[in-house]
């Protein structure tokens, strides 16, 4: 366990398993992210994890980066939730059941709804999907985020709007009605894409992918379970935002004031340090 | 036995079909339901239509299909274990457009997806005896080397009295094409009677004697310059011009891929961290008449090449940052696909090392089959209509994932001090790169271990192939076991196949038969050095300025109109949106930024390190109409808009390093002529300025010759690129206007009103616009200065359009306008070099740029126009709509 002088006193970190398949491209800046907010983050190869599954345990939080797992051939995060699902089911869990937290961000998020871990952590069966965009193509842009109060367990402070990077082709949260209802019914709607007013949207481009109800990302039953198509970990530092100097981040009543991707990473650290030492 | 599923949405009319070999149809139901299809939107049939008279297209058999990999492994994860499987598309109704070298209609449905042939054997070809018009058949469309270099080859199999294999054959004309041996710039030249040193050591002698930052130049892969902290950073651009011409989605992807692997396969291995693309095309629409036969349309080229970049850069995960079009109706036959990569490298790794006696080799990644054969040779050539029938093996698709693993692979090894050199397979494929790495020791080749994609493919095949996505890794043995095991884990294929022996011979078999036999000296050193001859023709300027300066406030809006709405213009927004510029979380600063986030900036910045501020910028600078009106102007012009695009974000030049990139006609005595002229411009650009060029490439064949004697040249361009260094990313500066009621300046040397929009139709032309080079220098500096201060709010360099598109962009950022007094001819004026400067006062102004030429414009103002004193008043909106609204409807 890795440990550091933080704050006068010895504090242990929490471990982040940074998981890597063919084609991620993420997971460095992911890597960076966690380090940078106080944790001790390890990058594993799945097929580090397939020959060696019981190294998942003594990790806190399974970090899913964005990229091109296998080429997003097939759906996009498909062959690699077809392995996860194959290979890793037991180990998986397990560490929900000790109360691990899972981050899933773009194409992790494609692999985390295509496992079934979300939207209803039902592992192994699909209840939703990320379908191409709208605009049936890739999309490079950054689009306002609003944060809602949902049964996400470690997202406790109440923000409002912020800029995130989306880069993603398949982005569309898609499902049928019935299911669509149980997922607002069970607040399980982490972000949403808003216009300038600050209201959900689907307009493009605000709504890059045309997602249903705007929804960017969205937690499990248990809440400990996140995934999103924009990029958090794209804006911890100022000069990642394009307009960092024009418009530094203060966001609106300048409530936020730190790079607008950072709290989700920070949070996420603490709530491992109050809950799960 | 194959089973066929095919998947459709519920919302789109296609269906992907799924072609599955050597399983039982309850196994294909298996995979149907838990990978093929998603109960959630889609449903599906197992050997049977799903849509009624469906059109399905295909890859043709032996082209790569990068889906197929991905599905064996899934397939295997579940337990299915597939001999072979292929994927499609089907259509309801019509067919989309697809190109029949690489795709067709599916009219029968296939037996078998494999390729079952025969391994060719090795001929012998009777070389010893042959004439000079048997020899040059033998050339022709094949080894594309003169009659001169064929006797050089004869002379030497008489002398050792045996005659050469195919593979020997095919291994010296790759060696020595125009494309690996550079020939043409290694030749000594006589130039209208008087001798002149080769091109390249003219660029080498001038580029050595500023290498205060160079850690290595023109010896690998890619150029490498000092970073901070231990750190280099390299880079190269290289075009794939010839593939892209006859199918430019794998052109243009095998293309990126290429470049990125020469960055990677620096030293002993680097990280890729950005790259650029520059196209040089057709304009769309332009009159399907005018095409010669055996071309694309140009807009089916630009769409094509846009999702190469798109498909493999994104993939691969490396930002696209900075890039530029420029259409010109000569590029019909010939379109300039280039691109550049850059990475980041520990200093103390970025030199190859010397293979020693001993060492292994060893091909990591894709697998060899018959795509990409005679890449080299036929790049080296010009064009015909035969071309798109005689040379489609020498295009390929490219498997953008193959390459990642094969980098994070290296990387690793790397780091794990494993690697003694890193080479590409990249044009020639093993005949080039182990021959090079041979050189000094000497090497023993075992072909037969090399990996297939399928059976049948000759010796001589294996040894050239260019398939994409491999690397040749050079280690000591001791390494190779912890070599192969870092393989694995990332899933990349990793086959011994050479061993460095001493003999100073290049030494092939196949199956315990030798193959090849060549020694050394004579692969490298028997290639005989050119004497070429050259001659100048006069640029003549014109003897009076023919300016097209607009009499009326009205024909003023139609004219910026027409200039905002060109090719070269307009905005390049919805392309960039497509290509990832925010991976790595690197970019600090966005192709695009402003209140709206459509104002186009200059170059690119990325922070290759995210735990510090340290700033690599990268730029660029061509314009293909003035190096053809003038190759010495027009290069100097080159040069200096891509060190004003450098400095123009807060690049600080002295720090920076330049790439030379000449894309020329078949250097007959006149184009041989003015490539000397550009030459001599880039050596002088590098004396003005005290900064080197560090690596560089030439493609000499951008010429189209029809049967029917109709030949095209290419616009002669020379393109250069400057990338470099700074302390921190937090002291540049973006293009939008900040601020209202501040002051702008225009800042630099004008050259004499030659400039203006020549590059649209119909505008009379004038000169190049001569750039100071005294004063250049001078003005970067001050510039630079004045950026690091904090003092600039916002800056563009003047370009393409002149100073009034500057200065609209500005404003398109902005969300806001400007009041200026300025001459009508000095709007139009393109003199690079100059830059448009947002401060905030006159006095500012006096204190930043006190001592070079500046001149204060006017004001910005919160109205959105562009407000002209006695000229015109124009709406910034309206502009903006015909300015966005050409690539808008090209690519939605």
């Amino acid at each position: 366990m890795a440990e550091a002088n933080e704050g006068g006193f010895w504090m242990k970190k929490p471990n982040v398993c940074i998981l890597q398949s063919d084609g991620t491209n993420c997971d460095v800046e992911l890597h960076y992210v966690f380090k940078k907010f106080g944790g001790n983050p390890q990058f594993v190869r799945v097929n580090e994890l397939r020959d060696n599954p019981k190294i998942l345990k003594d990790f806190h939080i399974l970090a899913l980066p964005g990229g091109f797992s296998y080429g997003d051939d097939v759906a996009s995060g498909k062959i690699w939730a077809v392995e996860l699902v194959s290979f890793l089911r037991e180990e998986i869990e397990n560490f929900r059941k000790k109360g691990g937290l899972i981050i899933g961000i773009c194409n992790g998020f494609q692999v985390l709804i295509r496992t079934g871990l979300l939207p209803f952590g039902n592992l192994g069966k699909m209840d939703a999907t990320l379908v191409p965009n709208d605009s049936g193509h890739f999309e490079c842009r950054w689009v306002d985020l609003k944060s809602e109060r949902s049964k996400c367990a470690f997202l406790k402070s109440n923000y409002d709007v912020g800029h995130f990077a989306v880069n993603h082709g398949e982005g569309k949260l898609f499902c049928n009605t019935e299911t669509l209802e149980k997922i607002e019914a069970q607040n399980l709607v982490v972000f949403r894409y808003v216009d300038e007013n600050g209201s959900p949207t689907q307009k493009y481009p605000q709504n890059p992918n045309g997602s249903l109800n705007a929804i960017a990302g969205i937690t499990d039953p248990s809440g400990r379970i996140l995934g999103l198509m924009p990029h958090p970990e794209k804006f911890v530092d100022i000069t990642q935002y394009p307009n960092w100097r024009r418009d530094p981040p203060t966001g609106r009543q300048g409530k936020i004031i730190k790079p607008h991707g950072a709290f989700i990473f920070e949070e996420m650290i603490n709530y491992v340090k109050e809950n799960l030492w | 036995m194959i089973q066929t599923i095919r998947v459709r949405t519920n919302k789109n009319p296609t269906a992907r079909v799924y072609r599955l070999e050597g399983i039982t149809e309850k196994q294909a139901k298996i995979l149907a339901e838990k990978l093929f299809r998603e109960n959630v939107n889609q449903t599906y049939t197992i050997n049977k239509p799903i849509f009624p008279n469906a059109i399905e297209i295909a890859y043709k058999m032996g082209v790569m299909n990068p889906e197929v990999a991905s599905i064996i492994k899934a397939a295997r994860d579940l337990k299915v274990n597939l001999i072979a499987c292929d994927s499609s598309r089907e259509y309801l109704n019509k067919a989309p457009i697809f190109n029949p070298l690489t795709e067709h209609i599916v009219k029968k449905e296939p037996t078998t997806l494999l390729i079952k042939e025969k391994a060719g054997k090795t001929a012998v070809i009777p070389i010893r005896e042959m004439g000079d018009k048997e020899l040059l058949s033998l050339s022709k469309d094949k080894l594309f080397l003169n009659l001169d270099e064929m006797k050089t080859i004869q002379k030497y199999f008489q002398k050792i009295r045996r005659d050469p294999t195919d593979l020997e054959l095919e291994t010296l004309a790759q060696t020595w094409s125009e494309h690996c041996a550079h020939k043409t710039f290694k030749a000594k030249l006589i130039i209208d009677g008087k001798s002149k040193a080769p091109l390249i050591e003219r660029i080498k002698k001038e580029a050595l004697k500023h290498k205060k930052n160079v850690v290595s130049a023109f010896v690998d892969n890619a150029g490498v310059m000092d970073f901070y902290d231990g750190w280099a950073i390299n880079g190269k651009a290289e075009t794939h011009n010839a593939p892209s011409a006859i199918e430019p989605y794998g052109g243009a992807m095998t293309g990126s891929g290429g470049v990125f692997r020469d960055v990677v396969a620096t030293g002993q291995g680097a990280k890729c961290v950005v790259s650029t693309d520059i196209f040089c095309l057709a304009p769309p629409g332009m009159d399907k008449n005018k095409l010669p036969s055996g071309t694309l349309p140009p807009d089916y080229i630009l769409k094509r090449v846009v999702s190469a970049v798109r498909d493999y850069g994104n993939r691969v995960g490396i930002p696209t940052n900075n890039g530029s079009f420029h259409f010109h109706e000569d590029f019909r036959a010939k379109p300039i696909v280039l691109v550049g990569s850059y990475g980041i490298l520990p200093k103390t790794k970025a030199k190859k090392g010397k293979p020693k006696v001993g060492d292994v080799g060893v091909v990591i990644g894709g697998r060899i089959g018959r795509d990409g054969i005679h890449g080299a040779t036929f790049s080296s050539g010009e064009m015909s209509e035969r071309t798109m029938k005689v040379n489609a093996t020498a295009v390929q698709i490219g498997n953008a994932i193959e390459e990642k693993r094969v980098f994070d692979a290296i990387l690793e090894a790397r780091d794990q001090d494993l690697i003694r050199a890193v080479q590409d397979l990249g044009a020639g494929g093993f005949s080039s790169a182990i021959g090079e790495m041979g050189e000094k020791t000497g090497v023993a080749v075992h072909l037969e271990k090399a990996p297939l994609k399928y059976q049948g493919l000759s010796p001589w095949e294996i040894w050239v192939s260019e398939s994409q996505e491999r690397m040749l890794i050079i280690l000591p043995p001791k390494n190779l076991k912890k070599f192969l095991e870092i393989c694995k884990k990332y899933n990349v294929e990793a086959t011994e196949i050479v061993e460095f022996d001493g003999s100073r011979k290049l030494q092939v078999y196949f199956n315990k038969k030798q193959v090849g036999d060549l020694e050394m000296t004579f692969l490298h050193g028997g290639l005989p050095q050119r004497v070429m001859r050259a001659t100048y023709v006069k640029v003549t300027s014109p003897s009076r300025l023919h300016l097209n300066i607009p009499k009326t406030k009205k024909r003023w809006i139609n004219h910026l109109e027409k200039i905002l709405s060109h090719g070269n213009i307009n905005s390049k927004e919805p392309i960039l949106r497509m290509y990832d510029h925010n991976v790595q979380g690197t970019n600090a600063l966005h192709p695009f930024t402003g209140v709206g986030m459509d104002g186009p900036n200059d170059a690119a910045v990325i922070r290759p390190l995210l735990d510090k501020p340290y700033g690599l910028v990268v730029a660029h600078g061509l314009n293909p109409v003035f190096t053809m009106m003038d190759p010495y102007w027009g290069s100097i012009w080159a040069g200096a808009e891509a060190i004003s695009n450098y400095v123009a974000v807060g690049g600080d030049y002295k720090n920076a390093s330049l790439i030379n990139n000449y894309i020329w006609p078949f250097p007959d005595e006149e184009w041989l002529g003015k490539l000397d002229r550009c030459v001599d411009a880039v050596c002088n650009f590098m004396k003005a300025l005290k900064i080197p060029v560090i690596s560089g490439k030439d493609s000499l064949s951008a010429t189209y010759r029809g049967s029917n004697g109709f030949v095209l040249h290419s616009p002669p361009t020379l393109c250069i690129s400057a990338f470099g260094r700074i302390p921190d990313v937090r002291k540049t500066v973006s293009s939008d206007l900040k601020n209202i009621g501040s002051t702008i300046v225009l800042v630099g040397q004008e050259a004499h009103l030659r400039g203006e929009a020549k590059t649209l139709p119909g505008s009379h032309l004038g000169g190049v616009p001569r750039v100071d080079l005294k004063m250049l220098p001078r003005v970067l500096e001050k510039m630079h200065k004045a950026i690091i201060s904090g003092k600039v709010l916002a800056c563009h360099d003047v370009s393409e359009g002149g100073l009034i598109i500057t200065i609209f962009e500005m404003c398109v950022g902005g969300n806001c306008g400007v009041e200026i007094k300025v001459d009508g001819k000095r709007l139009l004026s393109e003199t690079a070099g100059c830059f448009i400067v947002e401060v905030e006062n006159e006095k500012m102004a006096k204190r930043l740029f006190k001592g070079i030429p500046y001149k204060i414009l006017g004001k910005t103002i919160k109205d959105e126009k562009l407000i002209v004193e006695d000229l015109f008043t124009a709406d910034v909106n309206k502009l903006q709509k015909a300015w966005q609204k050409p690539m808008k409807e090209v690519f939605g």
